[in-house]
């Protein structure tokens, strides 16, 4: 066998771990954060089956299965601790869980994020009207068509008893 | 077993497909976001110079055309499974580089891993994670789909660890074929023709390396699996029992009077 071969695909092997790194530095949801990690494990079994064609035994093919195995495990619970996860907070942002870190870390305002066109950015309405929390509506309040304030209604109380 | 590591050194060939590919990344990433159509094919253009120069300024050239195919097909996948924000996208990009990595598997002659990741990977996995992206799926992309948290360090990092197994990889100036293994008798591609016998391992031995075959066929696989590596075997089914319980106990709703 061309050990060039096994070279190559060495580097291949490297290859995919390296993406499978970077994704899982960078990416936020954490479902991709596990299919990078499977992409870590799929280039560690290149490796396996490129050493297992070198030496030319079964060996390195048995490893890579083991591999298999632990992934198909990792993916389950990883799953079901998703699925979890995503009961709690209903988002899939790795962020959200950041006060479990320490408490020392300062919190980084996030920017807002434009995806193309300005879609994603809606205008900000300005609060009108009473809030129920500070001022309780009184129970013998009944809304009008010309608005909705006291004096509005003690107004025309005072116009119909002059008629 | 001797392996002759000479002084890794730094070559041009090595050093700038990786740049290129990161550099690639960093465009097409930003291109996604900024829907930018130069700044997409500036990475398009960055990533194939970087296979060009892979495939011109390897030590030598790889025999099989196919072999080289496979690999740049499953370097795409994965780094169009980076720069997709799209979940889905994502997900079909995983799924290419998978599929692609199991040809590269046949054609190292590991039939019944490439079938199995096959089936384990592309079938399984890669629906039940469609599955789970589907019932958290929203109308509209959410902001830890689109943002990312600094790619640019990311992709120095990855860069730097690929330059380094590189250097390592090709440092050992060409990998001597090994000599046959006789501490696991039933793993060898060829079996001498009585192994219950000593005489199994000295055969082994005296094996010459030409005459080794390539291991390619799964009864020798299963041979394998089910004589040298059986222990192994039995532990690999305790874990997959504790992980389906333990998938079992973490996915069940929580109950409803627990205050």
């Amino acid at each position: 066998m061309n050990d060039t071969i096994t070279q190559n695909l060495l580097v291949f092997g490297g290859v995919l771990f390296c993406a499978g790194l970077v994704g899982f530095l960078s990416r936020r949801s954490l479902i991709l954060m596990f299919l990078s990690l499977e992409m870590m494990l799929s280039g560690v079994s290149v490796n396996l089956i490129t050493f297992a064609r070198h030496h030319q035994n079964y060996q390195g093919q048995i490893l890579a299965i083991m591999v298999l195995t632990i992934a198909a495990c990792e993916a389950a619970i990883a799953l079901a601790l998703v699925v979890s996860l995503y009961r709690r907070k209903a988002t899939l942002d790795v962020k959200a869980w950041d006060d479990l870190s320490e408490t020392i870390i300062p919190k980084v305002s996030e920017s807002p994020v434009r995806f193309g066109d300005a879609a994603m950015e809606f205008p900000i309405l300005t609060p009108a009207g009473l809030d129920p929390l500070e001022r309780p509506v009184p129970s013998d309040f009944e809304a009008n068509e010309s608005g909705t304030a006291d004096k509005v209604s003690t107004r025309t109380h005072e116009v119909s008893s002059h008629a | 077993m001797d392996y002759q590591f000479t002084e890794p050194t730094w070559q041009l060939g090595m050093i700038t497909p990786i740049v290129l590919g990161a550099l690639a990344y960093l465009l097409l990433q930003h291109g996604v976001l900024a829907k930018s159509k130069q700044l997409m094919a500036a990475g398009v253009i960055s990533f194939c110079g970087a296979i060009v120069f892979a495939i011109g300024f390897a030590p030598s050239t790889m025999e099989s055309v196919m072999l080289m195919c496979f690999c740049s097909i499953a370097t795409a996948g994965g780094i169009s499974f980076l720069v997709a924000r799209e979940p889905v996208y994502a997900a079909l990009g995983f799924a290419t580089a998978v599929l692609s990595t199991c040809g590269i598997m046949f054609m190292q002659s590991a039939l019944f891993l490439a079938a199995a990741t096959m089936i384990v990977y592309a079938g399984a996995t890669i629906i039940i994670f469609l599955f789970v992206l589907m019932f958290a799926q929203q109308t509209q992309l959410r902001t830890y789909d689109v943002q990312l948290t600094h790619p640019v360090v990311a992709a120095a990092i990855g860069a730097v660890l690929l330059i380094t197994i590189t250097m390592c990889v090709t440092g050992a100036k060409g990998i001597k074929l090994a000599s046959p293994d006789a501490s696991r008798p039933y793993s060898g591609a060829v079996l001498p023709e009585d192994l219950r016998s000593s005489a199994a391992i000295d055969f082994l031995k005296t094996q010459p390396i030409e005459s080794m075959s390539v291991p390619g066929t799964t009864a020798g696989l299963g041979r394998s699996l089910y004589t040298d590596y059986l222990i192994a075997v039995e532990l690999a089914g305790a874990v997959l029992l504790v992980a389906t319980i333990g998938a079992i106990a973490l996915a069940q709703r929580p109950a409803e009077n627990l205050s």
